[in-house]
């Protein structure tokens, strides 16, 4: 704490002499409802994040344009968590709203991130299809993991798998979003798939806890 | 999500204060440098700690706030999050202070290609102690 201080002499510069300090992003997608922000909430310091949504057509019925024209965007709070690995080394969870007319966010959230968690409500499965679609098409490193809900039917992952067409290397797995336990598996499932590609044993792996 | 309206009007608290948000960048919302910050950019305030800048004009409350905490390496998101700042206005501001030199860019966009082994290895070994 003591030496954060870069102020102390004149010529200094800043040149950060200091460990460089690194971020990375993760992506938490799924359509409303699926438990982004509890996934979030669940594993990370969460910090309040507002961004801009662009006004569209998209959003007609939705907000109410008239005599203010010229109004092109509005404020909104996203998901947004950060997770302490270390002194120089950050992580970052963004919660990615899967309604069509977010979408503008998303290439920007996902250039440069490590990868990407589909989080799927097997009740509203073709609500993660938009997602699955786009990381698959931009070849981000993803996972699916099954929330499941106290009244949601249980399926095996790989039914869910078969559901969404994944590719065989694209890991699927149960999980709890309030569960700590449950979401750290989820995150190492990923981070592990983007490490060590194609060892194919980890994507039968349950995040849920035993009951 | 949208705001909750009632009668068409903006109810959330967080939403922060009551100020259009590009007010603050005098009706700006294109970075002076014309560089787009990634969120988990890092920027730093440029060692001489020149609190009144030789730009009086542009160096409002929020460029102050905003240099205060790049007194050590933070992220844009992190800043916006502090300063309750949407992150297009922080991004307007941050490249004001750029463009003054009193802040740099430590690290934009994170590289294309993946991080290497061992920094993967390290997040992974945090998040299992977590």
């Amino acid at each position: 704490m003591g030496s954060a201080r870069s102020d102390g002499t004149d010529g200094s510069s800043g040149a950060g002499d200091a460990p460089v300090l690194a971020a990375h992003k993760i992506l938490i997608a799924g359509g409303f409802g699926a438990g982004k922000t509890t996934l979030v909430a669940a594993i990370s310091e969460v910090r309040p994040l507002l961004t801009e949504e662009r006004l569209s057509s998209a959003g007609a019925g939705l907000d109410d344009l008239r005599g203010v024209v010229g109004k092109t965007t509005t404020t909104v709070a996203m998901d947004f968590g950060r997770i302490t690995i270390s002194e120089r080394l950050l992580l970052y969870l963004f919660g990615v709203p899967g309604q069509e007319r977010f979408w503008f966010m998303w290439d920007e959230l996902a250039y440069g991130a490590l990868g990407a968690v589909v989080l799927a409500d097997v009740r509203r499965l073709r609500d993660c299809f938009p997602s699955v679609n786009y990381f698959e098409t931009r070849k981000l490193p993803f996972v699916v993991a099954i929330n499941c809900f106290d009244d949601a039917p249980r399926y095996d992952p790989e039914e869910v798998r078969v559901a969404l067409d994944l590719d065989p290397d694209v890991p699927a797995l149960l999980c709890d979003a309030r569960q700590l336990s449950s979401v750290k598996n989820v995150l190492t499932t990923l981070v592990e798939s983007i490490s060590a590609p194609d060892q194919s044993p980890r994507r039968m792996a349950s995040a849920l806890p035993p009951v | 999500m949208p705001p909750d309206g009632r009668d068409g009007k903006w109810v959330r608290r967080d939403l922060g204060p009551v100020v259009r948000p590009y007010a603050v960048t005098g009706g700006r919302t294109e970075p002076a440098d014309g560089e787009v910050l990634d969120l988990v950019a890092v920027v730093v305030a440029v060692g001489n700690d020149s609190g009144g800048g030789d730009d009086p004009i542009r160096q409002t409350p929020e460029h102050r706030k905003i240099l205060r905490l790049c007194q050590r390496p933070v992220t844009v998101a992190d800043i916006a999050s502090d300063t309750a700042l949407p992150v297009g206005v922080v991004r307007v501001l941050l490249a004001d202070l750029i463009v003054q030199d009193a802040v740099r860019v430590v690290r934009n966009r994170p590289a294309v290609q993946l991080p290497g082994n061992d920094v993967l290895k390290e997040i992974l070994n945090g998040l299992r102690a977590l």
